[in-house]
C-alpha cells in the first residue's frame, strides 16, 4: 500500500491533493473556516471515494496549523468509510453500519485497522465502536476533532464519529500507544464524587481533588492548568495507563478533558525523558516491522504544544519520518482501541 | 360497589399503549444497581488499598525484625569469636606461666645452690675460726716463751754481771736476747690485735651469713609459694576454658534457635509476598473493573434514548 500526504498552508485543497490519483481512501484534516468547503470540494474531486474528515492540524515532516492536509491510500487497500450519528446520546443506534462494514471489508486482526475522527462523547463512542471491533480483535486508532463536526463520504455531520476500516492487502497492521509520562512517587488515588458528564473529579482518596493536587505539587490554583503538561493524571487499567489532562479548577474539584468515574484508580504522573520514549517507540516499531509502508498517527494537541515549546516538534517529525511515510492529526483527545486518552500519541503502522 | 374519592382502580391493559417503557424501567434500575455496585467497588478498593498499605507495613516491619535477628545472630557470632579468643589468651597465659615457672624453677635451683654454698661457707668459716683460735693460742705461747726468754735473758744478765769481765760478752748476748724477746712480744701483741680484729670481723660475718641464710630461706619459701600460685593461675585458666565451652554451647543453641526463627521468617516472608502478589493482582483487577463499569455505563446510558427514539416513531 501507499500513503499520500498533501498539504496547503493557505487552505487550498487543490494544492493539497496535487499529485494524488486513484485514491482508495481519503482522510481530510481541515480548518474551522474552510471545513465545509473542503469536504465538498474533496467529494467533487474524488467522487465516491471513501473518506472521513475533521477539523484539526495535520503533519508529515512539518505541521499544517491553519490550512489543509490530506492523507490518502492509493494501492493495496480495501477500505470502507462510514459514520455513527447521535454520538452524544446513542451511537449504538447505528452500530449495524459498523458491523456490516466489518463484514464487507473482510476485516481481520492482523491486517485491518479502524481509524476514527470523533466530534465528542469519545468514551461512549469508543465503548460502542470497540464493542463491534473486539469480536475480531481489530485495533482502533483515532482522535477528536475540533468544533463538534466530522465528515464522512462527502457529508458534514455534527455529533458523529466518522470511521474508516482499512484492510492492508499486502501485509499486516499494528496499532501503538505512546506515553511520555510515568508515575510520580507512589501517589495512587481512588476517584469519587465524580461527574462523568462534566468530566469532573470531586475527590481523590476521600479528599478534595484540587487540594490533593496542590498539596503534592505545591502549585497555586492558577498554575494547575499549566501544570498538567508536566503532571497529568493517569487512569490505571490493568497494566495500562490512560493519561487524563486537567482542564480547569471547578470549586474544590478538577475538571478534566476526559471522563473520570467513581472507583477509577488514578495515579499522578510526571513527564519523563520524552525523546528516549520516542526513540523506544521507533525501535519497537522497527523490531515489529521489517518493511513499513505507512504510519498514521494522532498526536495530542498538548504534546504538540509541549514539543513546540521545547523546540522538539520538528525533530520529532523528522525522526518519525525515518520510519517511512508518516502523517497524522493533532487531536483533542486520542483513541486507542476502547481507550480514550489525553496527552498521548496513538498510531497505526502498515506493513 | 361504591367508589370513594380516595379509592381508585388501577389503569388496565386498555389504557396502555405499546411502548418500550419497561425496557427503560429495567435499564434505569440496572443503572441504579450499577451505581450501587460502583460505590461498593470504591469502598472495596479503598479497603484493598488499606490492606495493601498495612501489609506493606507488615512486610517492612518483618524486614526490620529479620534484620534485627540477623544483627542478633552476628552478635552471637561476635561473642563466640570473642569467647574463642579466650583459648588463645589461655594459651598465652599457660605459655607465660610455664615460662615463669621455668624461671622460678631456675631461681629455686640457684637458691638451693646458694643455700648449699652457704652451708659449705659456714663449714669453711668454722674452720677459719678454729684456725684463728689456734693462731691466738700460738701467739699466747709465743708471748709466754718470749716472757720466759726475757726472764732467762734477765737472769743471764745478772749472771753475766756476777761473772764480771768474763761475763761481759755474755751480758751483751743476754741484752740482745732480751731485746729479741721484747721484739717478739711486740710482734705477738700486734698479731694479737690483728687476730682480735679478725675475730671481730668473723663475728660480724657470721651474723651476716646467718641473716643471709634466714633471708634465703624466706626467699625459697616465697619462690615455692609463687610456684604454687602459678599452678593456681594455670588451673584458673583451665576453668576459663570450661566457661568458654559453656558459652560456646549456649551460643550454638541460641544460633540454632535463631536460625529456626529466621527460617520461620523466610517462610512467612514468602507467604507474605504471595499475599502481596494477590493483593496487587486484586487491585489490578479492580482497575480493570472500573474500565468495565465505564463500558457498561456507556452502553446502558444509550438505551433510554434509543427507547425514546423508538417510541417517538
Amino acid at each position: 500500500m501507499k500513503q499520500f500526504f498533501g498539504m496547503s498552508h493557505s487552505g487550498d485543497l487543490k494544492e493539497a491533493v496535487r499529485g494524488l490519483s486513484n485514491p482508495q481512501l481519503i482522510l481530510l484534516m481541515s480548518n474551522g473556516d474552510q471545513f465545509e468547503e473542503h469536504v465538498k470540494k474533496l467529494e467533487d474531486l474524488f467522487p465516491g471515494v471513501p473518506s472521513i474528515g475533521c477539523i484539526g492540524m495535520s503533519y508529515d515532516t512539518q505541521v499544517v496549523e491553519k490550512g489543509v492536509g490530506v492523507v490518502a491510500y492509493t494501492d493495496g487497500v480495501a477500505a470502507v468509510a462510514n459514520v455513527l450519528e447521535e454520538v452524544s446520546v446513542m451511537p449504538v443506534k447505528y452500530i449495524q453500519r459498523l458491523e456490516r462494514d466489518i463484514d464487507r471489508v473482510g476485516a481481520s486482526q492482523s491486517d485491518t485497522v479502524c481509524i476514527d475522527f470523533c466530534s465528542g462523547n469519545d468514551a461512549c463512542v469508543l465503548t460502542t465502536v470497540y464493542s463491534a471491533l473486539k469480536r475480531r480483535n481489530i485495533s482502533l486508532v483515532g482522535g477528536t476533532g475540533d468544533a463538534g463536526k466530522v465528515s464522512a463520504n462527502g457529508k458534514i455531520y455534527e455529533d458523529a464519529v466518522g470511521y474508516v476500516l482499512i484492510k492492508n492487502l499486502n501485509g499486516k497492521v499494528k496499532a501503538y500507544k505512546e506515553n511520555i509520562y510515568h508515575q510520580k512517587g507512589n501517589y495512587r488515588f481512588i476517584a469519587s464524587r465524580t461527574d462523568k458528564e462534566k468530566y469532573i473529579i470531586g475527590e481523590l482518596n476521600g479528599k478534595p481533588a484540587k487540594q490533593v493536587y496542590q498539596n503534592i505539587l505545591h502549585v497555586s490554583e492558577q498554575q494547575i492548568t499549566t501544570q498538567t503538561f508536566k503532571n497529568p493524571f493517569g487512569k490505571v487499567n490493568g497494566d495500562d495507563i490512560c493519561i487524563i489532562s486537567i482542564k480547569e479548577v471547578d470549586g474544590n474539584s478538577l475538571a478534566c478533558f476526559r471522563q473520570v468515574n467513581d472507583s477509577d484508580v488514578l495515579m499522578l504522573l510526571e513527564l519523563g525523558d520524552y525523546k528516549a520514549v520516542v526513540r523506544n517507540t521507533i525501535q519497537t516499531i522497527r523490531r515489529d516491522f521489517s518493511r513499513i509502508s505507512a504510519v498514521f498517527s494522532v498526536n495530542c494537541l498538548f504534546r504538540y504544544l509541549l514539543f513546540t515549546d521545547n523546540h522538539y516538534m520538528q525533530e520529532y517529525l523528522q525522526e518519525m519520518g525515518r520510519l517511512g511515510s508518516h502523517a497524522g492529526l493533532v487531536g483533542y483527545g486520542e483513541h486507542y482501541n476502547n481507550r480514550f486518552v489525553n496527552q498521548s500519541m496513538t498510531c497505526v503502522v502498515f506493513e | 360497589m361504591a367508589v370513594g374519592k380516595n379509592n381508585w382502580r388501577g389503569f388496565g391493559k386498555k389504557h396502555e399503549r405499546k411502548s418500550l417503557y419497561p425496557i427503560k424501567y429495567v435499564i434505569e434500575n440496572l443503572r441504579e444497581y450499577k451505581t450501587d455496585l460502583v460505590q461498593k467497588e470504591v469502598v472495596s478498593l479503598q479497603e484493598l488499598g488499606k490492606i495493601s498499605s498495612s501489609f506493606q507495613q507488615v512486610l517492612k516491619e518483618t524486614d526490620t525484625f529479620e534484620e534485627q535477628l540477623q544483627d542478633f545472630g552476628d552478635n552471637f557470632s561476635n561473642i563466640n569469636q570473642a569467647s574463642g579468643q579466650f583459648e588463645a589468651v589461655k594459651s598465652q597465659i599457660a605459655q607465660s606461666v610455664e615460662q615463669a615457672q621455668s624461671e622460678v624453677e631456675e631461681l629455686k635451683n640457684s637458691s638451693h645452690k646458694v643455700e648449699e654454698d652457704f652451708v659449705e661457707m659456714e663449714g669453711t668459716f668454722a674452720n677459719f675460726q678454729e684456725c684463728v683460735k689456734k693462731i691466738k693460742g700460738c701467739t699466747n705461747k709465743i708471748a709466754t716463751i718470749a716472757d720466759q726468754t726475757n726472764i732467762l735473758a734477765l737472769n743471764a744478765s745478772i749472771e753475766a754481771a756476777r761473772a764480771g769481765e768474763m761475763g761481759k760478752g755474755f751480758a751483751v748476748v743476754a741484752v740482745e736476747v732480751k731485746e729479741l724477746a721484747d721484739e717478739i712480744k711486740k710482734l705477738v701483741a700486734e698479731v694479737d690485735a690483728s687476730v682480735g680484729d679478725v675475730e671481730q670481723g668473723t663475728d660480724q660475718l657470721n651474723t651476716s651469713i646467718h641473716n643471709s641464710q634466714t633471708a634465703l630461706g624466706d626467699s625459697i619459701e616465697k619462690v615455692n609459694e609463687t610456684y604454687q600460685m602459678f599452678d593456681k593461675i594455670t588451673q584458673a585458666s583451665e576453668d576459663v576454658t570450661s566457661v568458654q565451652a559453656e558459652i560456646s554451647s549456649a551460643i550454638e543453641d541460641s544460633q540454632m534457635s535463631l536460625q529456626s526463627l529466621c527460617g520461620f521468617f523466610d517462610r512467612t516472608k514468602g507467604q507474605y509476598q504471595e499475599v502481596m502478589k494477590h493483593i496487587k493482582y486484586a487491585s489490578k483487577l479492580g482497575t480493570t473493573k472500573s474500565a468495565m463499569f465505564e463500558d457498561i455505563d456507556n452502553m446502558l446510558s444509550q438505551i433510554p434514548p434509543v427507547v425514546d427514539d423508538y417510541d417517538e416513531k
